[in-house]
């Protein structure tokens, strides 16, 4: 039987033997910075003109490349900046840190050159993309409020799970099938205000990237995706401020200098005040309600020396629903302390410590009829240590190591009432050790073929104490099983190959293939499309196996108009194993024997995503079409028959335009256009009890009306002046601009003044929704 | 711990901004047809009574017409070495009831048995068979009223004191009268609760019904007599009324499931229910 990883390590000795000859080598290795900010650029691109070599500045910026001493020159882009170059000529190893100036306003002057869009030919990842902070902005939003959820629920391959919400799906994946990121600590709700708006504030974001299914092997734990957000390190030059007050929400963020180049910090804050409105609300239902959420970003950047810097970061968000007869207060904690250090110019390596804390808190106050408060957190601690080993121009090495602990308190519960004796009752906790090793290696063969190859090695062990029921196969409780403390009872590990190949046909096209493997051991109890923050996530365990996913796709990449058109057609098909779906009318809320509730089978995915994206001095945008399909075959579930995964949507489209028609007023729009979600109808009813019931013969046989929206923004800005610190835009913007009423809900009732008629009734949660947002900088 | 869920959903829904935000209307939607099912209604209870069976038919989604009953079939209880012939009811066809009154007993398994009739209409008749078994449970021993006014909503509580066994799964369904008229006469205002959260054998001051001012029919007055009906019933009933019940309130995607058919304990196809149930009642005045 073929090791996988005595395999890997093979190939990767020969690969290095082949990349070293002779030759005198040198490298050059440093920081790629933005000139005014200090702001480590993310992904710039690092070319060598004679076409050499090239490379990529890593998450933090830091970039480094062999080459051999003869004369060449050296260019350095990121979109969004100018492109620098540097003629060269390497008699020793050097250090050079470059700093790039940003545009001077955002469509202006977009230097196109065949380096700067090199990365999509070039770029060995296939299904990822990178979302430049400066095209969110561009993007007309919700309540006029930027989310990078929402843009990234524009991209080909990725479809929302349902109006408003930030839940996403991932080829045909579940929400629960993301990992979501910020500062390399999990998120496990990322939405505020019940999904209208995601945790995270666009004036503290710097860098966003999604990877579909390919995920670097650094990574692992979700089947579909990583949505890995980065915060800004704060502005290492000077003092500056930026904010926005808009018609729900308003924000502020300092970040500036303690020391000068050594020392910066980044506060963000962002409160909502839609109960501010509602008390002027003349019906008491609304007028009552306090509705809001706040957050903060901050982060502690220390360069100590050129070896050597320490991040620290933290995020803190909280949303309030309450009103005199309940209250809801969930969200999130997320703290990392990182610690980069330079082993040498060749080995760049990064340590990670990393908090999460999700929390929510349900209840009716003391007093009322039956007042009860329900609690509940989840709590990861985690390290990482990641190494990237520059080995030569043709070589480069990932390798490293994770572990995470989780904590899952699902729930403790108290409740009484005047007259009664108060109870309480607490659900089982769970405890888990996850962790990881991954080794990873790119390397260049030759000018037009590359090659990336990887595996991940992760384990997983339930952690005592717990109770483990045992079931019959009528998912029955037939005994159960207590573990104590400390006790390591069950335990499931598995090998995660990751594989990418790109040809490169010339340079303006390539061909590109990808096969990975990912197992996910922790998932979400919901079966629900939206979702709410009180759902629960449950560990594998002796019940519950891991799911398994594996995912091939091809793809063509193409750039036409000197690079200024971008084109994609990527095809996939991934197969999900060991697949999570629930019992009809499972039962998830505060259920201590949930995994009764869960039933096990397959899906598949499969479809083809086209990308287009153009940009040029006035004008950007793209369209994204998706054709896919994904099904589920449970023998539980729909009698055995496979049906629709509830995010199956054969069609979704999407048209974001970005447009400059004069110097200080942009226009925005996206258009979206998809197929309706699967649905259950009723084909018959009876009557029990004076009440009519459905009848239905199968899960997700029909599909509620296509869904399409048309959103459009008008962005003003204020007059530039030389030496004018302030800056300000006004942005006007309508949501659902033609006011389609689509569908988030399909209901059949009784009616209520002749019981024996029945009616469907839609409901539908916007109309057109207007929004004034003034941002500011200074 | 169910009825606490539903108590969180009730919460959830007053205090989420969508009901204000979303807006309903109805529409004309295309369904196909389906083949009639056999629909079962029976219960034997403690109550010295004629026990009933309802048989009646399923139809398309939007017949709009009361659900046909079915006659002329053959329905049978048996119970303890007794089999008992239903006889139809001349003037309520598709009810069958018991040839005497009696009185059901907790531990006693009673089964049901239907048969000469032809749902489907082919020609050949068909049979149908179902089981229960009457569950021995709680203590009633009395109930409160307490007044209880909020912003919302104000009227009475009412709450149940009762003894059940400890340490063992019990299931309950609650009904409840105004000077002897049934408040809760469709299945929807039927409610079920599962003492799960409760394993120290009592239940103190449960709440179990809501007597609410705003709804003429509902509203408590003083000198009302308000008699509160205590059943203890099977797992299979306290799932087939929790299901009912998501069914009618209907979906909504931030915390509902997919739709799906509720699961019977009718053989061959049939739907409805077969239950068996304890009955205790106690009554108080309202102050």
């Amino acid at each position: 039987m073929i090791n996988p990883f005595k395999s890997i390590l093979l190939v990767s000795s020969l690969f290095i033997l082949l990349g070293l000859n002779g030759q005198d080598t040198y490298t050059i290795n440093g920081f790629v910075r933005d000139a005014s900010t200090g702001e480590e650029l993310l992904g710039a691109n690092v070319v060598l003109m004679n076409g050499e070599a090239g490379t990529m500045s890593n998450e933090y910026g830091y970039y480094s490349l062999t080459t051999g001493s003869g004369r060449s020159t050296i260019l350095y882009s990121y979109v969004g900046y100018h492109t620098r170059t540097f003629p060269l000529q390497l008699y020793s190893d050097t250090v050079l840190n470059v700093e790039l100036e940003k545009l001077s306003l955002l469509l202006d002057e977009v230097t196109v050159s065949a380096n700067r869009t090199y990365s999509n030919i070039s770029s060995l990842e296939t299904g990822a993309t990178r979302l430049p902070v400066h095209t969110l902005r561009m993007i007309p939003a919700l309540l006029g409020e930027v989310d990078v959820i929402k843009a990234i629920q524009l991209l080909p391959g990725v479809q929302v799970t349902s109006e408003g919400s930030s839940g996403f799906s991932v080829r045909g994946g579940g929400r629960d099938q993301n990992l979501i990121l910020l500062d390399e600590a999990t998120l496990y709700n990322p939405s505020h205000l019940l999904g209208f708006l995601s945790v995270f504030n666009n004036d503290a974001i710097k860098d966003v990237k999604l990877y579909k299914g390919d995920i670097p092997a650094s990574s692992g734990g979700r089947l579909s995706s990583l949505l890995d957000v980065r915060m800004k390190e704060g502005n290492k030059k000077q003092f500056s401020a930026s904010g926005g007050i808009g018609t729900i929400a308003s924000r502020l963020t300092l970040e500036g200098p303690i020391v000068r180049d050594k020392i910066s910090y980044l506060l963000s804050a962002r409160r909502t005040y839609a109960d501010l409105f509602l008390k002027l609300a003349s019906d008491k239902t609304l007028s009552q309600n306090r509705l809001f959420f706040h957050d903060f970003n901050t982060k502690l950047n220390f360069v100590i020396n050129e070896r050597n810097r320490i991040y620290l970061s933290g995020y803190y968000g909280r949303d309030v629903f309450a009103n005199d007869y309940a209250g809801m207060y969930f969200g999130n904690r997320a703290l990392t302390f990182r610690w980069n250090h330079l082993f040498s110019k060749k080995l760049f390596s990064n340590f990670s410590f990393l908090n999460t804390h999700y929390f929510y808190d349900l209840g009716t106050p003391e007093g009322s009829f039956q007042h009860f408060n329900w609690k509940s957190y989840l709590d990861d601690f985690g390290f990482k240590g990641d190494f990237i080993w520059y080995l030569s121009s043709v070589h480069t090495f990932r390798f490293g190591a994770s572990a995470t602990y989780h904590i899952i308190k699902p729930g403790t519960i108290i409740t009484d009432s005047p007259g009664g004796i108060s109870q309480q009752a607490e659900l089982d906790h769970d405890q888990a050790l996850e962790s990881g090793a991954y080794f990873s290696g790119e390397s260049n063969l030759g000018k037009r073929f590359s090659l990336r190859y990887g595996l991940r090695y992760s384990r997983f062990s339930n952690v005592g104490p717990a109770t483990v029921y045992s079931y019959n196969d009528k998912y029955q409780v037939t005994d159960s099983t207590l573990y104590e403390i400390g006790d390591f009872f069950n335990s499931y590990q598995g090998m995660e190959p990751r594989f990418a190949a790109n040809y490169m046909l010339n340079d303006n096209q390539a061909v590109k293939a990808s096969y990975s493997r990912a197992i996910q051991y922790l998932q979400l109890a919901s079966n629900s499309t939206a979702g709410t923050p009180l759902e629960i996530w449950f560990p594998s365990s002796p019940n519950i196996k891991p799911q398994v996913s594996d995912q091939v796709s091809v793809g063509y990449f193409r750039n036409f108009l000197d690079f200024k058109l971008e084109t994609s057609l990527e095809l996939y098909y991934k197969e999900m194993s060991n697949s999570i779906d629930f019992r009809d009318h499972a039962e998830l809320m505060l259920n201590p024997k949930l995994e009764g509730e869960l039933r096990i089978g397959d899906a598949v995915s499969y479809g083809a995503e086209l990308y287009l994206k153009y940009e040029s001095k006035n004008f950007m945008g793209w369209i994204s079409y998706t054709l896919s399909r994904t099904m589920r075959t449970f023998p539980d579930i729909n009698e055995g028959v496979p049906y629709p995964a509830p995010y199956d949507k054969p069609h979704d489209l999407a048209l974001v335009l970005g447009y400059r028609i004069f110097p200080r007023i942009s226009l925005g729009l996206n258009w979206i256009y998809s197929t309706g979600l699967p649905y259950t109808f009723p084909s018959g009813r009876y009557e029990v009890m004076g009440n009519i019931l459905p009848l239905y013969t199968g899960r997700n046989e029909y599909r509620l009306p296509d869904y399409h929206r048309l959103d459009l923004s008008v962005t003003v800005r204020g007059k530039e002046k030389a030496g004018k610190r302030w800056s300000g835009e006004w942005v006007f913007s309508a949501y659902n601009a033609y006011a389609r009423k689509n569908v988030w809900t399909l209901n059949f009732r009784q009616d209520s003044a002749d019981p024996n008629v029945t009616y469907a009734e839609m409901t539908y949660l916007f109309s057109i929704v207007p929004a004034i947002t003034y941002n500011f900088k200074f | 711990m169910k009825r606490i869920c539903t108590y969180i959903r009730d919460c959830l829904a007053a205090v989420l901004l969508l009901g204000s935000v979303s807006c309903t209307e109805r529409v004309d939607i295309e369904l196909d047809s389906t083949y009639r099912r056999l629909i079962v209604e029976a219960e034997v209870t403690t109550d010295s009574v004629h026990h009933w069976v309802i048989l009646t038919t399923s139809g398309d989604y939007f017949v709009n017409e009361p659900a046909m009953g079915v006659s002329g079939g053959m329905v049978e209880l048996s119970f303890e070495n007794q089999i008992l012939a239903l006889t139809e009811i001349d003037s309520l066809p598709g009810t069958y009831e018991t040839p005497f009154a009696f009185r059901g007993m907790p531990g006693t398994t009673y089964y049901l048995d239907i048969s000469q009739v032809d749902i489907d209409q082919d020609g050949q008749y068909e049979n149908y068979h179902a089981t229960s078994t009457m569950p021995s449970g709680a203590e009633l021993h009395s109930i409160e009223l307490r007044y209880f006014e909020t912003p919302i909503v104000s009227g009475y509580v009412v709450q149940m004191y009762a003894n059940h066994p400890p340490d063992q799964p019990d299931w309950f369904g609650f009904k409840i009268r105004n000077n002897g008229r049934l408040l809760t006469d469709t299945l929807i205002k039927y409610n079920v609760f599962s003492d799960e959260l409760f394993d120290d054998g009592y239940l103190p001051g449960l709440p179990v019904g809501f007597l609410s001012d705003d709804d003429p029919l509902q509203a408590a007055h003083p000198g009302d007599t308000i008699t509160f009906e205590l059943n203890c019933i099977e797992l299979f009933y306290y799932e087939f009324i929790t299901a009912a019940h998501q069914e009618i309130i209907g979906n909504n995607p931030l915390f509902s499931g997919p739709p799906a058919n509720i699961k019977s304990n009718i053989s061959n196809g049939a739907r409805g229910a077969f239950a068996a149930f304890s009955v205790q009642r106690t009554s108080t005045i309202v102050p």
